[in-house]
């Protein structure tokens, strides 16, 4: 207690001095002792008249600046007299060279409509954009924060070219599937590679409970409006330095951070909103239903179930009652968001403190997530050549959780939508009773009790020594902790607790920790040659450890903590991987005009063999700078032209398990006869290596007329061979199966973005951002086809691309019959498994988004459009919803549904009812396959900015209001709530959408302060 | 002097790289040499059981009952639904996963077999092994014997897979050659088992029931009646009077039961799952179908076997055979009730009728049913012995296979072309190993 007394009181005291730091110790004084004059002045944004902090001003021909202070003034005492040309720089800004003729001055400066001034962070050093090499595209906090959801990723669909994030849904919080220039693996990991401030974070849920399909989020650990910007790391060139798992891009987040000579800065944004599903199931009343399935029973010659009750009938369809359960489990949600941070720094020191709470409603009862996070980033110069700081953030994840997919136990939309619409929620003696084989929707609801809580702590400490003016050297020690609490309870009013009840507890723990060093070195040698060199190791070790309980038979609903349980049963798991990691980079650049460079990394991995644990992957990258060549010097309309390529090789053994490649013998769970047991579980293949991925880019970055228009076009091909694959053994040998190298995928695409200025006046600025993709996924190797997802909807074959939908292709229903024709593939003359084919896959033709920014005085607008063009979706909720009766009094039927042939003559593509899995109600009819092309209004903001004049009556540097509305339209062919809900629970099902909450449309209203 | 540093460190790191990259696993140990002991060599015998028991828990018995005419299914998903229309596709999901767990019984106890015939340590007494060894020998004769009933011949497998290649590419020997190999394993099982009795593992006399059966499936008709009277005049076990007293109050082991698998509340049986409705926390997916409730809730076909099934708060019929909360439910291989009914049909086939119908009746008169007269037609007798084994065993897997060893399936079961008496080779094992031929009818 006393130590974090004492702790606080050291904190207290930092802050406190860095709040009352005098300005004037930035602001220093050129060191010219005659005094000949004295320049004030201000420098304040063109646009909006801010005041601008840290502005660099120099004079001409003296080697001392100065830096605006908070009010942006300066000031200056020379030896030189008047006038004077002063040059003035601000990160953001355009360099501006000026003369001045009398003191006080007061300067605009014009935001710079390009971000060629930007510095990027590449393979742990950074570079100017305009002398990169790579593929990157960096996004800054707004792009990433514009629409409420739980983790950030889930909004970079539409803002980077080349970014898929499927299966978003109206559970916040949930796990996400990204796909970066397509996908690369059957078996391994095919998300990017998360690093957070130089952390590889973990991004594989830890959840363990069956919530019937998606599990958590572990990204959604992070509070957005912690992010400086995002990076997303493309080809070869940029992902290479990070070796393992770079196959799938990487998506570097920086956090905020104080700036040197900064002074205290207090942020607050506060939002708070409603979430509504912009659309639900239509469903067929209980007569409607009820005809149906006598419709049914007819067309097979069966009695009809539904005539009087005085025939021993259920009565008659018109007697039938319609309950609508839908509404009950959908709920107008709440979104609620605040967050405070604290920044700034004096010369030594820089600081960053953040608090947020963000409290997210499900629109699917009674499923909610909320976050409270902390932040802490210090940097301190210790003195000339040292600096050290630290990034630390604590969260802690709240969820209430269910089952929004699959699964009969405890599955909210089962009960919902799944139950017909004419059974009552009651039984004869008027108790509420589940139907159809699953939960009551309403005793569900009132007793639900599933959840979790994730404490994530996420940090680092680094050290830095710059050795000489050009060799530094870096070391650093970062953590990824991750505690993860989960329970479920299940009363006996519930199915997954009848008869006395049923609660899970499971802790797991993930932990890992890296220590990486780097020396760099860094020199110009005259105006031509720079020359760059990076040698660095890392030392990674991750472990998972889970320890669950589980209690049966409790003595009421009341008791609910395992320990009061009749019967208990247990279990442990273990894990741990080590990665050993050594890289190297070395670059040149002629003029700035001719850049080259080429790095190697080597990886080893503790998850392979003695022999093949070592990866090797090398990257070479070039680029030529155009515009500084003599023959387009004179071309003043282009002020950036540069052409890039790069070839690299990245790895993957992410995903698979850690011990993959060794014979193993297992411990029987639960052994026989209370004594334990054991088993041969694994035959291996001793030779298991890395997964690779050769990439080639080629690409051309222009920036044109005065920076207002600039473009970026890539064209990629990247090949993936020694595929980890899941390999089927015959059944003989007493094995399913066993991982081996075998699978060889190709993704080939092009990217495009563009940004441009095209208004920009004093009062009125007009920006966009486009960007549009395409991929092209194939499977190049393939031995065997293998089947995923329900019914075997999905199938990976050679020469096709992965999640690709195999079904039958339904031709039409004949007018005569009501039977609906299948495509006869072999022309055998009967329909059979024989006659399923490929016909479509998730992939688009292509996607992308366009952003338009408007500013007018103190308002501004933007909107945020996304699209996806030639995608198809197995929407397996009609599968089951348009069985026509034959699925009785197990399933809803759907109103689309009542669209069946009823008699000769009819035009239609439902087909008459002839019961499952006949030929009308196949499983994998292709029935269901459908478009998932859409465009969507994604997000719509509208923000009134308070004028100066009015801000510094209140003493405020900045308050912003606005209005936000998300997901107002989408405009698409697909019959579902969602078109990109769909996933199953592997990541090899994607596109099959059973049971999920759409994402809803939502309105909220914010407040961003600055003090 | 900084960059010294960098080098000692550069060096320690590189050097201890070797041992970083050395990681154990903790939940399951790798390499061979594992059984060295008695008491490993017991953890993997039950690791065998543990096999046995899983293709037990759900999937074979899905073949089993849903082929039959006594359940009916109720999920979604209806691949199960084929067993019951007899029209089962060489895709279905059920098959493949019994005959993979079958298999992935007989790799274990093909480990067992190995290591402990040629075992030469001295930390182990003769009395131990041969125990141990011919429990592996019995289950493994109990796997062919699953396999050869459902799709006749099969690739036979008697060494353990110890690398990748080994056991595959391994033809289908004829049905008579996987027979020969049930006998084979269940004659040296009996060699080295001892006659003791236990309920929950294989002794002696499970191994002499499981021979009254395999002969009674082979139509030697002597020998059944030679190894079911060894287990009638045993003692230890008895017809328990009334008929639900096997399965009632939560007992378990009971002197009927000659074979059951172990469950308890550490081990619960997935199988009361399928049956309970979801008011007692199932899903009621394996349902007894109307013709059967008929049976079972009139008077004169149900008796006392009317507790086999009981009504949930929607008003549906559930199968209450598997009921215990948790599900401690043992399964029900063998009962003594089994053996008697083998006597009969086996005594009937070889015209001592009296016989025949003084054991059916001890059955009869333990479900409080009305005694069948005495008869010499033995098609009738037949008939009443099939009657009471689908009533009898309403819950236990013999339906099906009982229709099939009777030449009958296809007049009960309406079903049009011989071929579907076997069931398809699963279509994913047909791609893994192009050397299994498809059992002839079956498109793929």
């Amino acid at each position: 207690m006393k130590k974090i007394k004492h702790a606080k009181h050291i904190l207290f005291c930092i802050l406190f001095a860095m709040a009352f730091v005098p300005v004037d110790l930035f602001a220093q004084i050129a060191g010219e002792p005659i005094i000949n004059a004295t320049l004030q002045g201000k420098i304040v944004d063109s646009i909006s008249g801010e005041p601008l902090e840290g502005v660099t001003v120099q004079l001409e021909a003296v080697t001392h600046s100065v830096k605006t202070d908070e009010k942006g003034n300066f000031h200056f005492v020379t030896g030189q007299k008047l006038p004077f040309t002063l040059a003035l720089s601000y990160v953001g800004y355009e360099r501006r060279k000026l003369v001045v003729n009398a003191s006080p001055v007061l300067i605009k400066l014009q935001r710079s409509s390009d971000s060629l001034d930007e510095v990027v962070v590449v393979g742990y050093t950074t570079v100017g954009k305009k002398n990169l090499i790579g593929s990157v595209e960096k996004l800054g906090l707004k792009e990433v924060s514009s629409i409420p959801t739980g983790s950030f990723d889930a909004q970079l669909q539409g803002k980077v070219a080349g970014v898929q994030v499927s299966s978003s849904t109206g559970v916040p919080g949930e796990a996400l599937n990204i796909r970066l220039r397509g996908a690369t693996s059957i078996n391994a990991n095919n998300n990017p590679l998360y690093v957070i401030d130089g952390v590889f974070v973990n991004s594989e849920s830890l959840q363990t409970l069956n919530t019937g399909g998606k599990a958590t989020s572990p990204i959604a650990d992070l509070n957005p409006s912690d992010i400086e910007y995002v990076e997303v790391l493309k080809d070869a060139e940029a992902t290479a330095l990070y070796g393992s798992r770079g196959a799938n891009g990487v998506i570097l987040i920086t956090t905020k951070r104080g700036k040197n000579g900064q002074s205290t800065k207090i942020d607050v944004n506060l939002y708070a909103g409603r979430a509504k599903a912009a659309k639900l199931w239509e469903l067929t009343t209980g007569p409607e239903h009820a005809e149906l399935v006598n419709e049914y029973n007819r067309n097979i010659g069966k009695p009809e179930p539904f005539v009087s009750t005085a025939q021993g009938g259920r009565g008659l369809p018109s007697e039938q009652q319609t309950y609508d359960r839908l509404s009950e489990a959908f709920r107008s949600a709440g979104i609620y968001n605040a967050d405070i941070s604290l920044y700034g720094g004096s010369d030594k020191t820089t600081y960053y403190l953040g608090a947020g709470y963000n409290k997210q409603e499900s629109i699917l009862r009674p499923l909610a997530f909320d976050r409270a996070s902390f932040r802490f980033n210090l940097d301190q110069k210790i003195n000339d050549r040292l600096k050290v700081g630290a990034s630390n953030a604590i969260s802690r994840t709240g969820r209430n959780q269910g089952r929004a997919g699959d699964g009969p136990q405890g599955g909210i939309l089962q009960a919902a939508l799944h139950t017909p619409t004419y059974l009552s929620p009651y039984n004869e003696q008027g108790e509420l009773v589940g139907r159809a084989g699953f939960d009551n929707l309403t005793l569900l609801l009132d007793n639900y009790d599933v959840g979790s809580i994730s404490l994530r702590y996420i940090g680092n400490i680094y050290g830095e020594y710059q050795i000489s003016p050009s060799l530094k050297f870096r070391s650093t020690f970062s953590v990824d902790y991750n505690h993860y609490d989960e329970h479920e309870y299940w009363n006996k009013f519930l199915i997954a607790g009848s008869p006395s009840g049923s609660a899970t507890s499971a802790i797991s723990q993930a932990t890992t920790w890296i220590n990486e060093q780097t020396l760099t070195y860094r020199k110009r040698l005259g105006t031509q040659h720079s020359f760059g060199l990076l040698l660095g190791n890392t030392l990674q070790s991750s472990t998972f450890s889970l320890t669950s309980a589980t209690g049966k038979g409790f003595a009421s609903n009341d008791f609910k903590i395992i320990g009061s349980a009749a019967n208990t049963t247990s279990f442990q798991d273990w894990d741990k991987y080590n990665l050993a990691s050594f890289f190297g980079r070395i670059d040149y650049g002629f003029a700035d005009k001719y850049l080259i460079d080429f790095s190697l990394r080597a990886d080893g991995s503790s998850k392979f063999n003695k022999g093949y644990q070592w990866g090797y992957f090398p990257a070479l990258g070039l680029a030529w700078r155009l515009n500084k060549e003599n023959f387009l010097q004179d071309i003043s309309f282009i002020n950036d032209l540069k052409i890039r390529s790069s070839y690299g090789i990245t790895g993957n053994q992410s995903g698979i398990n850690s011990f993959a490649s060794r014979q193993l013998w297992s411990g029987v769970n639960g052994a026989y006869r209370g004594v334990a047991g054991m088993f041969p579980e694994q035959l291996a293949d001793e030779k298991l290596t890395w997964e690779q991925t050769s990439q080639f880019n080629i690409g051309l970055d222009a920036a044109l007329f005065n920076n207002r228009l600039s473009f970026a076009f890539n064209y990629y091909d990247k090949q993936t061979k020694d595929g980890l694959l899941t390999a089927v053994l015959p059944g003989t040998t007493g094995y399913d199966n066993y991982l081996n190298n075998a699978a060889e995928i190709s993704n080939r695409g092009i990217e495009f973005t563009l940004n441009s200025t095209n208004i920009q006046q004093n009062n009125w600025t007009w920006t966009t951002a486009f960007n549009i993709a395409r991929n092209v996924n194939t499977i190049k190797h393939l031995s065997k086809p293998m089947n995923f997802g329900s019914r075997d909807l999905i199938l990976f074959k050679e020469g096709s691309p992965m999640y690709s939908f195999w079904v039958y292709k339904q031709l039409y229903v004949d007018s005569q019959t009501g039977d609906a024709v299948y495509e006869d593939v072999n022309g055998d003359g009967k329909i059979t498994t024989d006659d399923r084919q490929l016909l479509g896959s998730i992939w688009p033709d292509f996607f992308g988004g366009i952003t338009n920014n408007f500013s007018y005085k103190n308002w501004d607008l933007s909107t945020f459009l996304s699209f996806s063009v030639g995608n198809e979706i197995y929407n397996h909720n009609r599968f089951f919803g348009e069985a026509g009766g034959a699925r009785d009094a197990a399933r809803v039927i759907f109103r689309s549904n009542l669209d069946r042939w009823q008699q000769p003559g009819d035009i239609t593509d439902v087909p008459r009812t002839d019961g499952i899995n006949n030929n009308n109600y196949k499983d994998g009819g292709g029935r269901w396959l459908e478009d998932g092309s859409y465009l969507r209004f994604r997000s719509l903001s509208l923000g009134y900015n308070l004028p100066a004049a009015a801000l510094e009556k209140l003493s405020l540097t900045k308050l912003r209001v606005y209005v936000q509305a998300t997901n107002l339209f989408t405009w698409t062919k697909y019959t579902g709530l969602d078109p990109e809900s769909a996933a199953g629970s592997s990541a090899n099902e994607q596109g099959i959408d059973l049971g999920t909450p759409p994402q809803p449309r939502s309105f909220q209203l914010g407040v961003n302060l600055t003090l | 002097m900084k960059k010294y540093y960098f080098y000692l460190l550069a060096f320690v790191f590189f050097s201890s790289c070797s041992s970083f990259l050395d990681v154990e696993p903790r939940t399951s140990i790798s390499g061979d040499q594992v059984i060295n002991d008695e008491t490993s060599a017991k953890a993997a015998l039950n690791g065998v059981y543990a096999a046995l028991r899983n293709y037990y828990s759900i999937n074979y018995q899905s073949i089993a009952y849903l082929s039959g005419d006594n359940i009916e299914w109720t999920g979604s998903q209806s691949q199960i639904q084929e067993f019951i229309n007899h029209k089962v596709n060489a895709e279905n999901a059920t098959l493949a996963s019994a005959w993979n767990g079958i298999y992935k019984s007989i790799d274990r106890a093909n480990n067992v077999i190995r290591d402990l015939t040629n075992y030469d340590k001295q930390n182990m007494s003769d009395v131990v092994k041969q125990n141990i060894l011919g429990q592996a020998y019995a289950i493994r004769a109990l796997n062919y014997f699953d396999l050869v009933r459902v799709w006749g011949g099969v690739p036979i497998v008697t060494v353990p897979t110890a690398k990748i290649g080994e056991n595959m590419g391994i033809a289908r020997s004829s049905s008579d050659q996987v027979y020969a190999r049930v006998l084979e394993d269940l004659n040296t099982a009996e060699g080295l088992l001892s006659n003791t009795t236990d309920r929950t593992a294989f002794t002696k006399k499970t191994v002499l029931a499981l021979k009254a059966r395999y002969y009674l499936y082979r139509q030697d008709w002597q020998q059944a009646i030679q190894y079911a009277n060894r287990l009638l005049s045993d003692q230890d076990y008895e017809l328990l009077n009334p008929y639900y007293s096997f399965f009632k109050n939560d007992l378990t082991e009971t002197k009927e039961s000659i074979f059951e698998l172990f469950y308890s509340a550490n081990e619960p049986n997935p199988h009361r799952a399928q049956w309970q409705p979801q008011t007692n926390g199932g899903t009621r997916q394996w349902a007894p179908n109307a013709v059967l409730v008929k049976l079972l809730t009139t008077a004169e076909t149900g008796g006392a076997r009317s507790e086999l099934i009981a009504k949930d708060n929607q008003g549906r019929w559930y199968g209450n055979l598997y009921y215990r909360d948790p599900a401690k439910d043992p399964t029900y291989i063998i009962r003594i009730a089994e053996i008697l009914l083998i006597r009969a049909e086996a005594s009937t086939q070889l015209g001592n009728f009296t016989q025949a119908v003084t054991d059916l009746n001890r059955i009869r008169t333990r479900a409080a049913l009305a005694v069948r007269p005495s008869s010499s037609d033995k098609e009738q007798i037949l008939q009443w012995i099939a009657d009471e084994r689908r009533l009898e065993f309403a819950f236990e897997a013999h339906r099906w296979f009982d229709l099939v060893r009777t030449d009958r399936a296809k007049q009960v079961l309406g079903i049009q072309e011989d071929f579907r008496l076997l069931l398809p080779i699963p279509y994913s094992q047909l791609l893994a190993d192009p050397v299994l031929k498809q059992n002839p009818g079956y498109s793929r």
